[in-house]
C-alpha cells in the first residue's frame, strides 16, 4: 500500500480492483431490491454514502470542488476498464463516464443488471455530497453518463429521475 | 458509484447493515442467495460440474486476480488452500475497517452452501489475522484433516510462527455453514 497522500479514503496494495467484484455489487442490489423494494435499496445506498464514505464527505467539505475532482480521478483510475474524463471550473465538477466499468464487465459476462443500477450514483453520491455542502445531478446511464457536482442552493432543481436511464443487459 | 477497488470495505460494511436490518439470518441469506447463487454463479457452475478440478480452475483464477498470497495442494480426494495473506481481510486490517463482528465468516457463508450442493464438506481454521487453511473433501469421505505439514509440507500455514493466535482461532470440522464453528 502506498504511503503517498491519496484522495481515496481506503487504500489497497494493488493499483486496480478485481473486476469480478462487480458481480457481487450487482447481486447485492438485486438481493436488497427483492427483499426491501426500491425504497429499501435507496436507504442502503444513502446509509452507505453517509457512513462508510464519511471520510470522503469530510475531504470534500474541506477541499471543495478541487477535492471532488481529485477524488473522482483517483477513483476511476482504480476501476478496471473505466473510461472517464473529469472536468472542473469554479462552479462545477463534471464527471463524464464514457465507459462505465461495471456495465462493461457485467455485460462481458452476460450478467443480468438490476434495472435501477444507475440510481446508485445519485443516492450514494448525494449522501456523500450533502454534508460537504454540495449536490449531484446524474444524467444518462446504462453504460455511460454525466455526473455534475455543484454547491447546494435553493435554485438547483431536484434530481429528475427520468434523466437516469434503466439498465438493460 | 460503488467501486471494486475498495470492495471489501463496503462489502464488510454491508454485513453489519444487514444484521442491523434483519438479524444474523438475513446475513446468512445474503451470503447464500446473493453471493453463492448469484454473484459467484461461475464458481458454482465449475464446482458442481467438475468437483475438485473445478475448484482448481475457480480459485486459481480468483486468487490470482485478487493478488492473494496462497498455496494450493490437490489430489483426487482433497483440495487444500493455505492462505498466507488473505487480500480482503488484509485490506480491512490495513484500513482499520470493522463493522461486522466476524468478517471471516463470509467465506464459509457462501462457499459452505455451494459445497453442500456439490457434495463436499470443509475442514477449516481461520485466525482473523489474514491467515487460514481449507481442506475440502467429498461428504462421504471420512478422512480427518491433515496434521500440520502433512499435505502442504512447508507451505502449511499452521507452521508459521504467528499462526496460533488461540484467542482468535475459529475451527470447523466437516462443515458447510458459518455457524458450524466448534466451541
Amino acid at each position: 500500500m502506498s504511503t503517498e497522500p491519496s484522495p481515496l479514503p481506503y487504500r489497497d496494495t494493488k493499483p486496480v480492483g478485481a473486476a469480478d467484484f462487480y458481480f457481487a455489487i450487482n447481486a447485492t442490489f438485486r438481493f436488497l431490491l427483492q427483499r426491501f423494494g426500491v425504497d429499501g435499496l435507496r436507504r442502503y445506498w444513502t446509509d452507505l454514502g453517509t457512513q462508510y464514505y464519511a471520510p470522503v464527505a469530510a475531504a470534500w467539505k474541506q477541499g471543495g470542488l478541487p477535492a471532488i475532482a481529485a477524488y473522482w480521478r483517483a477513483f476511476f483510475a482504480a476501476e478496471p476498464g473505466a473510461e472517464v474524463q473529469v472536468r472542473e471550473d469554479d462552479k462545477t465538477v463534471v464527471v463524464e463516464v464514457a465507459v462505465c466499468p461495471a456495465f462493461k464487465h457485467l455485460r462481458a459476462h452476460q450478467r443480468e443488471i438490476v434495472p435501477c443500477f444507475c440510481q446508485q450514483c445519485y443516492f450514494l453520491n448525494e449522501a456523500v455530497a450533502t454534508p460537504a455542502g454540495f449536490t449531484v445531478r446524474v444524467a444518462g446511464g446504462n453504460g455511460s453518463c454525466r455526473q455534475t457536482f455543484l454547491a447546494r442552493d435553493d435554485a438547483t432543481p431536484p434530481q429528475d429521475f427520468s434523466e437516469i436511464r434503466e439498465a438493460t443487459c | 458509484m460503488l467501486g471494486v477497488y475498495d470492495f471489501c470495505g463496503h462489502y464488510e460494511w454491508t454485513f453489519e447493515w444487514l444484521r442491523q436490518t434483519g438479524g444474523e439470518a438475513l446475513v446468512r441469506q445474503y451470503w447464500d442467495e446473493a453471493i453463492s447463487q448469484d454473484s459467484q454463479r461461475h464458481a458454482a457452475e465449475l464446482i458442481l460440474s467438475k468437483g475438485i478440478p473445478g475448484m482448481i480452475e475457480y480459485w486459481g483464477h480468483t486468487l490470482e486476480d485478487e493478488a492473494a498470497g496462497y498455496y494450493c495442494t490437490t489430489s483426487d480426494a482433497v483440495y487444500r488452500i493455505d492462505m498466507h495473506e488473505c487480500p480482503s481481510k488484509g485490506f480491512l486490517i490495513r484500513n482499520a475497517l470493522q463493522q461486522y463482528h466476524d468478517y471471516c465468516d463470509h467465506c464459509l457463508g457462501w462457499i459452505g452452501p455451494l459445497l453442500r450442493r456439490a457434495g463436499f464438506v470443509v475442514d477449516h481454521q481461520h485466525n482473523h489475522a489474514s491467515r487460514c487453511w481449507w481442506e475440502i473433501r467429498r461428504a462421504d469421505d471420512p478422512t480427518p484433516p491433515s496434521e500440520p505439514g502433512g499435505l502442504a509440507g512447508e507451505h502449511d500455514v499452521r507452521l508459521l510462527p504467528d499462526w496460533d493466535q488461540t484467542d482468535k482461532m475459529d475451527t470447523y470440522r466437516r462443515a458447510n455453514d458459518p455457524d458450524d464453528k466448534l466451541p
